[in-house]
């Protein structure tokens, strides 16, 4: 049977036909786009006026984004900015240590076990900067017999009360680095780093625990569907070893209802039986042959460094504006190229994980070298954040036909602290250099690094048309694209990235039927409502999927 | 206690090298080593008892885990095993954070024995020069407890006399041991294994290291032992010393490089067993030990034993003894 959806109004990103009102579907495939007469040919039909009123643009593609943003939402999120949770509420951000103290009590008072921990996600201290830290004083006042266990933002810090250190025999007398302590040498309750916070363990077993099970995954596609995201890139989230994690994503995937089509990337760590590089890509190749309509493998992800705001993101001179420089390479250099080629020469997508610039010298020279090496005309290899690329790595990566991922939501999300401390004012306003990379040749897609930001390509395109701080300062306006630039990298030119433009990404004849279904059209609001379109949800190969709330 | 030791360094640097060689010494540890994965260690098929995804077992009881479930689980797999493993042994990425990686040598039921990190003689300089890892390398060099500057047969003396100048100046608190192919004596390595000085001098056979020993029949405070600790000379790179008390404590000082720490554990917990020993005083020639009981039967004598070990022709004994006189009287 065919299906023909009518809409107000339809955007293809097929730049031969970019708009339209009718498209029909056929087992799950677009037979045509176009008005009804051009569609009404392929045969007998039925007429889906669901979005008459509402908007089709194709299902949006997230390009970074890890499972553990659904991870973290099994847990109370209690961060700066409001984030949306998988059943459609939003948790509203938290602006205050009071308002942190009030919504901790209240989860607390809602928990009828009182011997049970309370984890709480996505308090970041950066956004207080003129606040004492956070402590286990602070926690107390929640309960003093409760254990508690704050997980910061940005995964490499939490702060635990009383209740928690002493479940977890955490004494004053360990000489683990990264125990906070007060001027008497108390602790004090934060834990810094992962050898201190595993110090807790109740607490770090559970959401290391939680960020591997089937809620985990649940969330995760909910979180994308009520965003519009029909597909959705887990970059990095296992490990290719994680044999039982991966028997999870296949069965949660081909379930019938399930929302999303996911695109895995795996770090390369080694498994137990392989002995080189190798065999490893073999490997990945093996996985990359066992995908499955909603579920590929289409590649390898590095992570080269750290991040920018935790200042472990590899800079080249003049280094960081403030604060000390902790910049510092997660992957051997002299190591590099052996390890990327067998991926290349297999014919694999590299995703490179840069958010120093330094780091992306790095990645660039590396790829140069691969492909002298091993000349591939059509690798789309990718480095994803970008954040700091300047315009000699732009004219470098177009020549090599490397793509950008931009991480664009951190315009928003950290651009004042960029702006005011990490890198200052001229290296804030080159942040994720859209025009440029629209000037030199570059491809790029957006990304939200969920959980680090949510999920949301309208947010994403938001940051990337407007630059926007929460102060109001505009990062760059040089900087600036339009909104019809903006969804073309949220949608087909992330599809290019993870090398399935020709599947999905637009809407034409052949391709699937992935969309995403909008209360308004983001070409024509006003840029700076962008984000504010209400999302009806998506159609995933024909099947309508309605978002939560 | 189970010891803990990290092996950091750059790529080439030496360090599976020197892991396959406590491997194959082991002496009569049973080692439990955390890797990043399979592929950098080359363990002899004959050694290999058995192997699965994430783990190694080999005949001698060592075991080889790989870190892909995170950091402190694979440390829990060990502790957890079921012949639990006396030493643990980490081999840290390249680019490892090794100060890190040391702060899980500080959790409780480990004890943080060395942070040993190899340097390549020949190429350090251009390391540490080097844009993208300079900063990194020296890092890790800053981090040590004792720095084994690999493959100096291949520079030549001068040129090790800049090294060691360089290190002076910029990490004047680590040690530093010359080394050719990570070839070191195993107590140096890995702490001085108390089991193991009644029969051979701590040093082992290699012709660079020397030991030097005493023996009391009294037991010594805790304040003595560290104000001892506290004055030792940059020549001695390892101490073990373990005082018997009256009941069933006893203290343990560990020396490596210049860090020291003064413990006070349940004396079964040492794992030694001695006769009653006889106040011996210092041994005439440091390169020969005679062979020690280290500690004294719990809850029936006091006593103390110390044990060092140095650089034959720096280690000097009558520094050493004058130390002890001083401090141990």
């Amino acid at each position: 049977m065919i299906n023909i959806f009518r809409a107000k109004n339809i955007i293809t990103m097929n730049p031969s036909n970019p708009q339209a009102t009718h498209v029909a579907v056929r087992d799950g495939m677009i037979l045509g786009v176009g008005t009804f007469e051009d569609v009404a040919g392929w045969g007998e039909h039925v007429i889906d006026e669901t979005f008459g009123d509402l908007v089709i643009i194709p299902g949006f593609v997230e390009a970074h984004a890890h499972v553990m943003a659904g991870g973290m939402l099994q847990r109370p999120y209690v961060g700066y900015f409001d984030r949306p949770l998988p059943d459609g509420q939003v948790a509203s951000g938290i602006k205050s240590y009071a308002a942190l103290i009030d919504r901790l009590r209240e989860i607390h008072r809602s928990m009828p076990d009182p011997a049970q921990q309370l984890i709480a996600e996505g308090f970041d201290p950066i956004y207080f900067p003129d606040q004492p830290r956070l402590n286990r004083q602070h926690l107390d006042q929640v309960s003093s017999t409760r254990p508690i266990f704050i997980h910061h933002a940005n995964g490499h810090l939490a702060t635990a009360n009383t209740a928690m250190l002493k479940l977890n025999n955490v004494s004053t007398d360990l000489k683990v680095d990264g125990l906070g302590r007060d001027d008497s040498g108390e602790l004090d309750g934060e834990l810094r780093e992962p050898a201190a916070m595993s110090l807790c363990r109740t607490a770090f077993r559970e959401i290391q625990r939680s960020n591997m099970s089937e809620a985990a995954i649940r969330n995760f596609a909910a979180l994308a569907r009520n965003a519009g995201i029909t597909t959705c890139t887990d970059l990095g989230g296992i490990s290719i070893i994680a044999t039982r994690a991966l028997e999870q994503w296949r069965a949660l995937t081909s379930e019938v209802d399930f929302p999303l089509r996911v695109v895995q990337y795996n770090l390369p760590a080694m498994p137990g039986t392989a002995a080189d590089f190798e065999a490893v890509a073999h490997e990945f190749v093996r996985l990359k042959n066992s995908g499955t309509d909603r579920l590929r493998f289409p590649g390898v992800k590095f992570v080269l460094d750290g991040s920018i705001q935790g200042f472990t993101a590899l800079l080249n001179p003049p280094g960081y504006f403030r604060g000390e420089d902790h910049g510092q390479l997660l992957a051997v250099p002299g190591q590099l190229l052996d390890w990327m080629l067998p991926f290349h020469r297999a014919g694999l997508s590299i995703h490179m994980h840069c958010n120093g610039n330094r780091t992306q010298d790095l990645a660039i020279e590396t790829i140069e070298a691969l492909l002298k090496v091993a000349p591939a005309p059509d690798h789309r290899h990718t480095i994803t954040h970008a954040q700091l690329t300047t315009q000699a790595q732009l004219r470098k990566m177009a020549k090599l036909g490397l793509c950008a991922n931009f991480f664009t939501n951190h315009l928003w999300y950290w651009g004042d602290q960029h702006y005011g401390i990490t890198v200052g004012p001229e290296r804030a306003n080159a942040l994720e250099p859209c025009a440029s990379a629209i000037r030199e040749g570059v491809s790029f897609s957006f990304h939200s690094d969920a959980g680090v930001t949510p999920l949301g390509p309208l947010h994403t395109m938001w940051c990337a048309v407007n630059r926007v701080t929460p102060s109001g300062r505009v990062l760059g306006p040089a900087e600036k694209i339009t909104a019809s630039q903006a969804l073309k990298a949220a949608t087909i030119d992330a599809a290019y990235q993870l090398h399935l433009d020709h599947e999905i990404g637009s809407l034409e004849a052949g391709k699937k039927a992935d969309f995403t279904v909008l209360h308004d059209d983001p070409l024509a609001v006003a840029p700076l409502a962008i984000r504010d379109i209400r999302v009806w949800g998506t159609v995933l190969g024909g099947q309508c999927f309605k978002a939560a709330g | 206690m189970i010891g803990y030791t990290v092996i950091g360094g750059y790529l080439g640097a030496g360090k599976t090298t020197l892991l396959n060689h406590l491997l194959s010494v082991c002496d009569d540890r049973r080692l439990g080593v955390l890797v990043n994965d399979f592929g950098a260690i080359n363990i002899d098929a004959g050694l290999i008892d058995s192997r699965s995804e994430t783990t190694i077992s080999l005949t001698n009881g060592c075991i080889c885990c790989t870190m892909s479930d995170g950091y402190s689980e694979a440390i829990d797999q060990l502790l957890e095993a079921r012949h639990p493993v006396d030493h643990i042994v980490v081999e840290a990425s390249g680019v490892a954070d090794v100060r890190q990686l040391a702060q899980y040598g500080r959790h409780p039921g480990l004890h943080l024995d060395g942070v040993l990190v190899v340097a390549d003689a020949e190429t350090l300089p251009q390391q540490l020069s080097d844009r993208y890892i300079g900063s990194t390398v020296q890092r890790q060099l800053e981090a040590a407890d004792l720095v084994v500057l690999n493959k100096v047969d291949l520079i030549a003396e001068a040129e090790l006399r800049a090294r060691l100048e360089w290190f002076g100046k910029v990490c004047p608190q680590v040690r530093v041991v010359p080394s050719q192919r990570g070839w070191l004596p195993m107590n140096l390595l890995l702490g001085i294994n108390s089991q193991r000085l009644r029969g051979s001098g701590a040093s082992g056979e290699h012709p660079h290291y020397v030991s030097w020993h005493v023996s009391l029949a009294h037991a010594v405070t805790k304040q003595a032992l560290e104000g001892f600790a506290k004055e030792l000379d940059p020549a001695v790179l390892r101490v073990k010393g373990i005082v018997s008390e009256p009941g069933s404590q006893a203290l343990v000082l560990q020396v490596v490089g210049r860090r020291w720490e003064v413990l006070r554990v349940d004396v079964f917990s040492v794992g030694d067993r001695g006769k009653d020993a006889a106040p011996t005083g210092v041994a005439p020639d440091a390169g020969v030990d005679p062979g020690v009981d280290t500690a004294v039967a719990p809850g029936v004598q006091t006593g103390t034993q110390l044990v060092a070990i140095g650089l034959k022709g720096q280690l000097n004994p009558q520094i050493l003894i004058a130390l002890a006189a001083k401090w141990l009287h």
